[in-house]
């Protein structure tokens, strides 16, 4: 059995300025844009203010989580930046997360994180260049001394190249690491019941059993709500830190 | 089955990702944020509102009591000074009843005493008239003789006049 770590699949290509390529990475985002407004439509479908339904109260402990961790991160006076929060996580999450499906996840595709990283570069840049006006906009990378500017200009080239290169080495390696246990598991299986003269006794990955799950709980379910919360906290850290 | 480079960056892949992100953005602001917002805060003005009410009630409630109790010791004060009024003009009547009684008592015994005082004087005078006329007769009868009534009347006059005031 061949082990193949593949880059995302191409589902179909259209025809303009030359072909352009839909990756499994943008039809699974389209899977969790589907889930997530399905479920935003289905939870927030009959709100009432005096007799709220179970779901409602999730609905109300999702909004205020998010946005206590917002508080306790930024600051209130950013509440504004909660949608961009909420999208992050819950886009960075599920994408991640998918994988327990056997779905491909998006963010185990570099181009996917590195745009999600450079909204959040772009906002910080915005929020300098809002907190500290046209010129100490570029003031600011000569300090401490005029010798610094290079260095300066790299950690802040660096800050959403780190956060990009962060999520997707976790997320694929992740895949990498899966994928490389099931074929090892397979291989062992089959040298274990090679001696079944059933082909198709001989063929059933028994090892397949057992390990993977245990794998897929931390490199599916932890590994992702872990990646999603780390891109979030260093997302608003980041963006608050522009007005010290 | 075609893919792209495990490690790439694929610009098309981006530009559908920021495509998604703004959807996945305006889907979580208007279907999930903003409705439960809404929710919370009008559950906050409620619960706000409830609370003022409360309180509203509550102030109310104490200063209608205040009034109250101050109506009270009003119509209390006001039944006393009442009270005490009555009583006084009942003294007053009764004393005024009191002392016209003693003032006609008083006419009455006077007019009586008066009418005595006529009634013994007229009765005096009677007397004084037979007994001269008595006088006159026995002193006739004594004297045998004929005497001028008018000297004599005068001199029985002085005498009796003399017993009367004995």
């Amino acid at each position: 059995m061949d082990v193949a770590i593949n880059g995302p699949k191409i589902v179909f290509t259209l025809p303009f300025f030359g072909g352009i390529n839909v990756t499994e990475s943008i039809t699974h985002s389209w899977i969790v844009l589907l889930v997530v407004t399905g479920v935003c439509y289905w939870l927030t479908k009959d709100l009432s203010v005096q007799n709220p339904s179970k779901k409602q109260i999730v609905a109300e402990k999702l909004v205020l989580m998010a946005r206590d961790l917002l508080d306790s991160n930024m600051g209130k006076q950013w509440r504004g930046y909660l949608p961009y929060i909420g999208t992050i996580l819950a886009f960075s999450f599920l994408s991640s997360v998918m994988s327990v499906a056997g779905l491909r996840s998006p963010t185990a595709d570099f181009s996917v994180t590195l745009a999600m990283a450079l909204v959040t570069f772009v906002l910080i840049e915005y929020n300098f260049f809002k907190s500290k006006g046209f010129l100490g906009f570029f003031t600011r990378l000569t300090e401490p001394v005029i010798v610094m500017t290079p260095m300066n200009i790299i950690s802040e080239v660096a800050t959403p190249l780190s956060l990009a290169l962060r999520h997707f080495g976790n997320i694929a390696s992740g895949a990498v690491i899966t994928a490389l246990v099931y074929g090892a598991l397979a291989s062992l299986s089959r040298v274990i019941l090679g001696w079944i003269p059933n082909t198709f006794i001989a063929n059933i990955p028994v090892f397949q059993v057992g390990l993977p799950a245990v794998l897929s709980i931390y490199f599916d379910l932890f590994s992702s709500a872990i990646q999603a919360y780390i891109f979030c906290m260093l997302t608003m850290a980041n963006i608050a830190g522009t007005a010290d | 089955m075609e893919f792209l480079e495990f490690f790439t960056i694929d610009v098309w892949t981006m530009i559908f990702t920021w495509v998604n992100m703004f959807i996945l953005y305006k889907v979580v602001k208007k279907l999930l944020l903003k409705p439960v917002m809404n929710v919370l805060n009008q559950r906050e003005n409620e619960v706000k509102k409830i609370y003022d009410d409360a309180n509203e009630a509550n102030e109310k409630a104490a200063s209608l009591e205040k009034e109250y109790s101050e109506k009270m010791a009003q119509a209390r004060d006001e039944a006393g000074e009442i009270i005490k009024q009555a009583t006084l003009s009942a003294q007053k009547r009764e004393k005024d009843i009191i002392d016209s009684a003693n003032q006609q008592a008083a006419a009455i015994t006077k007019r009586a005493e008066t009418e005595i005082e006529q009634e013994r004087k007229k009765a005096y005078r009677n007397i004084k008239d037979e007994i001269s006329d008595i006088s006159v007769a026995i002193a006739e009868k004594m004297v045998q003789r004929e005497i001028k009534s008018e000297d004599h009347e005068a001199l029985i006059k002085q005498f009796i006049e003399n017993v009367g005031e004995a």
